[in-house]
């Protein structure tokens, strides 16, 4: 008797199971505030872009007011034990119904996003920071990622132009040559390089640029040992895109005395004791782009289902232009900087990129690489 | 090529990519040489990494960060031995829990003491200085190799004296080779064969904890997750191709450091793709250890006159 009680409590349970994954979730449109749920991966306090998603969701809210606009946060953890709890919380959040949107990030997320928007195909989700594979639906996705081609060729056009500088203490003018120093050689960090390589092209046509690879983004013994053999051999000027490995270019610079440009995050800001070997970073601003995203939103106007890459023009990318970049770099420098962000901003350059469908040929990146590469 | 690895800076790095390689690959030897694999030097040198960068900030003081940072090393090693003399655990089974300790304990207590997670950028540990030796500073280009090294890398040369005068000219290094060789054999003369593998693998854990200290304290100045980065696990590869003796070990880890700084100048010179460059210490160690045991082999077979 306990038995068959136990089965059809079971059977019950997974009956009203069932029901609930099924019944429809309709976002109140009723004077209600907009709601937003934003699941982290991860804690708050990363100094990167789960920081970055929050402050740009706290500052909306204090822009539009509580009765338009609020928002939750949930943090995840980033631990392999809380891994196996981020496809419930995101199923939870979508059970509960009441949230307008969803919002989550990271390559981490991919596969219970995809499981999520295929159950709850009325539910509508923010995914950034990495490409969503649409080919199994996700009308209900919105997919931001970033141009980071563009604002590394911010940063190369700076250092391109600051390696010749006579005015710069640190800087031996007699070469030009930059150096950049990356985790892994994948399209993501391909395409951080192709900017930098190309806006460092645009302003000095022999520049050459010292490439190294860490193998792994943890490593910062071994990143700082590269970017000092880098700094060694006529490097004056950096660009680190290595994760936390990037961390020994930066240290590598006050060993040398010279500099090397962050990544992001404003890492002047966030290292203090280097700050003057730190011209300015280059950030993905996740929270922007989310801000854009809920506002086009609330106006019916985001197109869901598609993969929107937001460069210089949409703020998604940025160079730091604070006091401290102005006290580094020379104000002609900042000039011509400020004309290609313009020009970019314009359409006027298109900087070539290794990412989505208009990426640029294998044959064709080796060969711009190799015309810049130091020998 | 050749003319950026024919400077003084080239071989100066070479000191450096050794140095933390050295400690370890020390460490190692020493618990072999008392019959005990320590394969946790991966995460002992990990979390010393952390608390040297914790103890030195919090006492302003490199030497007390080092003292402190030594004793945790130590400590940890002591834990090992626990697991493995007291408990009975297997030693490569008790090793790798440390090990996976060390990757999420490391980061968790950087976040409960410094907010930071990943790196810890809002504590900075304490510089260790670096030393200049009057005559030897004048000699060209050794001089200017040797000018300017970290205290703990003279420390780390200054260490495989006193692990090969430990190891061969002490009663405690007499002991500690016969109970690795034969552990009854031991036992039936008299020594006490767990006391002595106790301090073995305290000794080794000391010693991993400089090499750990030297990452965030001498090669960077703060601390990164993971930063250790296989270190430990080369170490015990070096040792074991040095034949767990001081001087081999010393020996090898200067070729790993010698390999490391050359794959870093290859990849300057983009001299090969990097995947390949990045292989370049590991495919030395390798064949090293290739043509270690094939000249064991060799001199075994001579030996037994086949």
């Amino acid at each position: 008797m306990k038995k068959k009680m136990l089965a059809i409590t079971l059977t019950a349970s997974m009956l009203m199971g069932l029901g609930v994954a099924a019944v429809p979730v309709y976002a109140e449109d009723d004077g209600e505030p907009y709601k937003a749920a934003l699941l982290l991966n991860g804690t708050l306090g990363d100094k990167s872009f789960f920081d970055s998603a929050n402050e740009g969701l706290t500052a909306l809210q204090e822009e539009l007011g509580e009765d338009v606009f609020t928002f939750k946060v949930e943090q995840m953890g980033a631990t392999s034990a809380d891994e196996s709890n981020w496809e419930p919380t995101l199923y939870d959040y979508c059970d509960d119904g009441s949230y307008d949107v969803i919002i989550c990030g990271t390559y981490q997320m991919l596969d219970a996003l995809i499981n999520a928007s295929t159950d709850y195909p009325d539910q509508k989700f923010i995914y950034f920071d990495e490409a969503f594979d649409f080919s199994a639906g996700g009308e209900n996705v919105y997919n931001v990622m970033y141009k980071e081609n563009e604002v590394s060729y911010l940063v190369g056009a700076a250092a391109a132009l600051m390696t010749i500088d006579e005015d710069l203490e640190k800087v031996d003018p007699s070469n030009s040559i930059i150096g950049f120093l990356g985790g892994m050689e994948n399209s993501v960090i391909k395409d951080f390089l192709i900017g930098y390589v190309e806006g460092a092209l645009a302003v000095n046509e022999d520049i050459q640029v010292a490439i190294a690879y860490v193998g792994d983004f943890y490593d910062s013994a071994s990143g700082k040992d590269l970017a000092l053999a880098q700094y060694q051999n006529g490097v004056d000027v950096g660009f680190n895109v290595a994760g936390s490995a990037g961390l020994g270019q930066i240290e590598a610079a006050g060993d040398a005395d010279k500099y090397a440009f962050g990544v992001d995050s404003d890492q002047a800001a966030l290292l203090p004791d280097y700050a003057e070997y730190i011209p300015t970073s280059a950030l993905k601003n996740v929270g922007n782009s989310l801000i854009r995203a809920i506002k086009l939103d609330m106006e019916d106007e985001l197109e869901y289902g598609v993969l929107e890459y937001l460069g210089l023009a949409e703020d998604g990318v940025d160079l730091v232009e604070d006091e401290h970049y102005e006290e580094i770099v020379p104000e002609d420098i900042r000039e011509v900087v400020a004309d290609l962000k313009q020009q970019i901003i314009d359409g006027d350059i298109v900087v070539d990129t290794t990412l989505g469908d208009n990426a640029i040929s294998t044959e064709d990146f080796d060969a711009i690489i190799e015309s810049v590469q130091l020998k | 090529m050749l003319e950026s690895i024919l400077t003084p800076s080239f071989f100066s790095s070479v000191l450096r990519a050794a140095t933390p390689i050295l400690y370890a690959t020390l460490a190692s030897g020493v618990a072999s040489k008392a019959g005990i694999t320590n394969m946790a030097l991966e995460g002992i040198m990990l979390f010393s990494a952390l608390f040297g960068v914790i103890f030195s900030s919090l006492t302003q003081s490199a030497l007390i960060g080092l003292l402190l940072t030594i004793l945790c090393g130590a400590l940890l090693g002591m834990f090992l031995a626990f697991f493995v003399l007291n408990l009975k655990t297997d030693e490569i089974l008790a090793a790798i829990a440390i090990n996976l300790m060390a990757t999420g304990g490391t980061v968790l207590i950087l976040l409960a003491f410094s907010g930071d997670r990943g790196v810890s950028s809002s504590v900075q540990s304490v510089a260790t200085p670096t030393v200049t030796i009057p005559i030897i500073k004048d000699i060209p280009f050794i001089g200017e190799v040797l000018s300017g090294q970290n205290v703990l890398t003279w420390l780390s040369l200054l260490a495989v004296v006193v692990m090969h005068l430990l190891l061969y000219k002490t009663p405690l290094g007499l002991n500690i080779r016969s109970v690795g060789e034969n552990k009854n054999a031991a036992e039936s003369v008299g020594i006490n064969s767990r006391r002595v593998q106790y301090i073995a693998l305290i000794l080794s854990g000391a010693l991993t904890s400089i090499g750990g200290f030297f990452l965030s304290g001498g090669y960077m100045n703060s601390f990164t997750k993971d930063m250790s980065s296989g270190r430990g696990f080369i170490a015990l590869a070096a040792a074991s191709m040095g034949g767990n003796t001081p001087i081999g070990g010393f020996l090898v880890s200067l070729l790993f450091g010698f390999a490391q700084a050359l794959a870093n100048i290859m990849q300057l010179k983009s001299f090969l793709s990097y995947e390949f460059v990045l292989m370049v210490p590991y495919l030395t160690t390798l064949i090293g250890l290739g043509i270690y045991y094939y000249s064991q082999k060799k001199k075994r077979e001579r030996l037994s006159g086949k």
